[in-house]
């Protein structure tokens, strides 16, 4: 039989008790050695696979795996939540490990289609991308500049955010048991907004910066390379390099799954992620919208302290205000475990965002 | 101008926050002993169970008073003099008011059962009771819950949850019949099984049994004893207005105090709202309706005339929702109040404890729905009902209404009229 959907965070693991603090370390040591030393190689080696990241794939796939399995022992009975759960998982398998792991067979390098601009920022870094076969290079700019805006009017970013993305497929599925932790007052939504944009425009400056860099290398007419070093080479290389350093492998690596247990899970997409921040605008222009049914809420707050990215959804709930936030990443886990049934995901274009109340119907009998 | 609202529940500060909507300048003061900041009673079973933290189950958070501009007295008034406008508080102070509102809201109904006074008795109604039923859930073993309504089946589910065999007494042949038929009700007593509860129906209890002080177990009507170290009484709550027994306030004759449409007392300046009003129904029967919803809707057309604007409280059609264990329920319109030649068309899907009731007169107008599992809205059924729509058109366009998560299989009719 499913288990029941009431559930208790008193566990220390769960209420930023020891264990929690315990397990934030190892996270932070983990990916502080994977990212920034040579010692995980061995470990790798050890078990007879290629090298750490080999092996750090390996293990996040299986996170997701087993986190997965005990998401859907709680949650399964839900088709949204059985079929987006099986989708992350299934494109941590195929897209993220398998594909680059099997291209890398052939001599090739590896490539993560499920991954996008500017997430992936190296995607529209010329002397990276233009490595790669004709195919694949206008893979990588169609699917991040045309696709992700169109999928996500249509649907929400929810599409990639907890369908398809491998960050969000963690915090989906390890990261489940964090999900209340995630801090709902309007001050953190304060941070949020500074914090998302301002990362949005250091990947926007960042990626700009390495292509007119290399557009300058590129410029002389014989299409001969311009080996002169100048200062701009300078400052773009020093900009690329702190970005990779402070976003890629600082936020969303150690910072973003070592305060799992602490902040809870999706640290990285609500404060950091420049992908999520452009598909959010996207997304307040979108069809995707979370329903309020008129007059149902009891206010408990189930939905609001469920929510992985800090909505409070139930200041929108209790006013019977539907609402499209930016941040939401459609999950559906609010609407899932509220006990009256008051919300609901939907795709549709028109939107009204509350209802007068002063024509509520009366019957005589 | 003085506002004071007795009262922190949902129609306290429902009233408090449309006041201050109204005036910015008006002084506003809430009393309440029970806490000090608001919170959801009806949310009172996650925070037992821990699935939501104290500070989850607050709607507004801890700033909300200083930035409304409430002041707050967390104090209990023992009694009111309407002559001279004046609370008096149990800690010895006094306070005069302008304009007052009563939204103390409800207490649990006790029966004076032989051995109600023993220690490991109690109710699950005030933040009290939570705090005393998590000091004894650390130790408790076996529980008996007594009383088949919706305090009685949460209170239930979060014992067993804690791991405590919990032995449920239900004085009807059927789980809850006052909102569900014998289907339904059946339906939520074999889902209760399921998750281990033991389910006794048509047995009362007689007695309370103890040793030292404390509880050991129940007697039942039928002469069995069931042991336990926990009983908890869930058959109802009452308004919590015996302290104004002497304020001159008319009360109905279960304790609600009676009201005008626009929330007033028979006393001037005096206001009521919440569960311990006595309001008139929609089907013209006076009494206090105890539940969340009305008891905001009341206290924000409280907060509306308290300023002076005039505004009827009308309730509309009823409609509610719960959830027993993990089957949600959803009701709206007239439903189980067996009209002498009312029908109904019921329908169970295959293997899932999804029902759907529509209860319909003999012309085929459709007067309420009743279900259980999925999800629907009920703000369309209830159209529906105003609309005074026909069986037919009803079954034919109850997809509309559906409510469920996306990808869940869609509701088919394919039942029969019965
Ligand atoms: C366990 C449980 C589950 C419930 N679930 C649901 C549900 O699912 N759906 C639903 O519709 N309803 C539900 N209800 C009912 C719902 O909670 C109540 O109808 C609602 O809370 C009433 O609100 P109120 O503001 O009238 O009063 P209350 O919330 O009871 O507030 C009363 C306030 O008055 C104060 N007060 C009282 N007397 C005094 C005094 N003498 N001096 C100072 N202060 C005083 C108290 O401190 C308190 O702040 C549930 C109730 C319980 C107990
Ligand atoms: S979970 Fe549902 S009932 Fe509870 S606060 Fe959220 S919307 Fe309201």
């Amino acid at each position: 039989m499913q288990a029941g959907l009431l559930t208790t965070f008193k566990s220390p693991a769960k209420s930023r008790g020891y264990t929690a603090w315990i397990l934030s370390v190892i996270l932070f040591v983990f990916y502080i050695l994977v990212y920034f030393t040579p010692i995980p190689d061995s470990w790798a080696n050890a078990v007879g696979l290629n090298g750490k990241w080999q092996m750090y794939g390996v293990l996040y796939t299986l996170a997701m795996i087993i986190g997965g399995y005990f998401f859907l022992r709680k949650h399964g009975n839900s088709k949204y939540h059985k079929v987006r759960t099986w989708s992350v998982i299934f494109f941590q398998i195929v897209f993220a490990f398998s594909i680059p792991e099997i291209m890398g067979l052939f001599d090739s390098k590896g490539f993560n289609f499920a991954k996008f601009w500017p997430l992936g920022i190296e995607y529209l870094y010329p002397q990276y991308i233009f490595e790669y076969p004709l195919l694949i290079i206008v893979y990588a700019f169609v699917a991040s500049l045309i696709a992700v805006p169109i999928l996500t009017l249509l649907y929400g970013k929810r599409w990639y955010c907890s369908w398809m993305c491998g960050c969000g497929g963690l915090a989906e599925t390890a990261g489940d048991s964090f999900r209340h932790l995630s801090d709902k007052k309007v001050k953190a939504w304060k941070f949020e907004q500074w914090s998302i944009y301002t990362v949005l425009f250091l990947a926007l400056l960042t990626t700009a910066l390495v292509i007119i860099n290399w557009g300058l290398h590129f410029e002389n007419e014989a299409g001969q390379w311009v080996t002169e070093f100048t200062t701009f080479d300078l400052i773009a290389s020093k900009i690329q390099g702190t970005y990779q350093f402070i976003v890629v492998a600082m936020l969303s690596g150690v910072l973003g799954v070592g305060l799992y247990p602490l902040m809870g899970s999706r640290v990285w997409c609500r404060f950091f992620c420049p992908l999520a921040a452009i598909m959010g605008l996207v997304q307040k222009f979108g069809r995707f919208r979370i329903t309020v049914k008129d007059d149902m809420c009891i206010s408990c707050g189930n939905c609001s302290t469920y929510c992985e990215m800090g909505i409070d959804v139930r200041s929108y709930a209790q006013n019977n205000e539907s609402f499209k936030r930016a941040s939401c990443v459609g999950c559906g886990m609010c609407a899932h475990v509220c006990p009256r049934g008051v919300l609901k995901l939907e795709n549709k274009w028109d939107f009204k965002q509350s209802s007068d109340k002063s024509k509520r119907p009366v019957f005589d009998l | 101008m003085h506002y004071v609202i007795i009262g922190n529940g949902v129609a306290g500060i429902n009233a408090a926050n449309r006041l201050r909507n109204l005036d910015d300048e008006a002084e506003i003061t809430i009393i309440s002993y029970e806490s000090k900041h608001h919170f959801s009673r009806t949310a009172l079973m996650y925070v037992f169970c821990g699935q939501l933290s104290e500070q989850c189950v607050e709607p507004f958070e801890r700033d909300h008073y200083e930035k409304m501009g409430f002041k707050r007295i967390h104090n209990k008034v023992v009694s009111l003099d309407v002559l001279n406008k004046k609370l008096q508080l149990k800690n010895g102070q006094s306070l005069t008011y302008d304009k007052l509102l009563i939204a103390s809201g409800s207490v649990p109904v006790m029966f004076d059962w032989k051995g109600a006074d023993l220690e490991g008795v109690g109710n699950f109604v005030l933040w009290s009771d939570l705090e005393w039923l998590l000091e004894k859930a650390k130790t408790a073993k076996k529980a008996v819950v007594v009383g088949g309504g919706l305090i009685g089946i949460e209170t239930a589910e979060i014992l067993q949850l804690a791991g405590i065999q919990t032995t449920f007494l239900i004085r009807e042949s059927h789980y809850w019949p006052v909102a569900l038929d014998e289907n339904e009700g059946t339906i939520v007593c074999d889902h209760m099984k399921e998750h281990g509860i033991d389910v006794r129906l048509k047995t009362e209890m007689q007695e309370i049994l103890g040793d030292n002080g404390k509880v050991t177990g129940v007697k039942t009507s039928n002469g069995e004893t069931i042991d336990a170290d926990l009983v908890l009484i869930a058959i109802g709550v009452r308004p919590q207005t015996d302290w104004l027994a002497d304020s001159g306030l008319n009360f109905d004759d279960r304790g609600g105090i009676i009201v005008d449409e626009q929330l007033q007392t028979n006393l001037e300046n005096v206001y009521a709202a919440g569960d311990c009003t006595s309001v008139v129904w929609f089907n013209d029967v006076r009494r206090p309706e105890q539940l969340w919803y009305t008891s905001r809707d009341q206290g924000l057309v409280a907060g509306e005339n308290l300023f002076g604007l005039e505004k009827n409280y009308k309730r509309g059609i009823f409609y509610n929702s719960a959830k027993f264990f993990d089957i949600e329920y959803t009701t709206a319109g007239y439903v189980n109040f067996n009209f002498e030649d009312e029908q109904n068309w019921y329908q169970k899907e295959e293997g899932k404890p999804y029902t759907v009731r529509v209860t319909y007169l003999p012309d085929k107008t459709v007067i309420g729905f009743n279900m259980l599992g999925r999800r629907w809205n009920h703000t369309i059924l209830v159209q529906w009902i105003a609309e005074k729509r026909k069986l037919d058109w009803v079954l034919k366009h109850l997809n509309e209404a559906n409510y469920d998560e996306e990808l869940m299989s869609p509701f088919q009719v394919s039942g029969g009229i019965s």
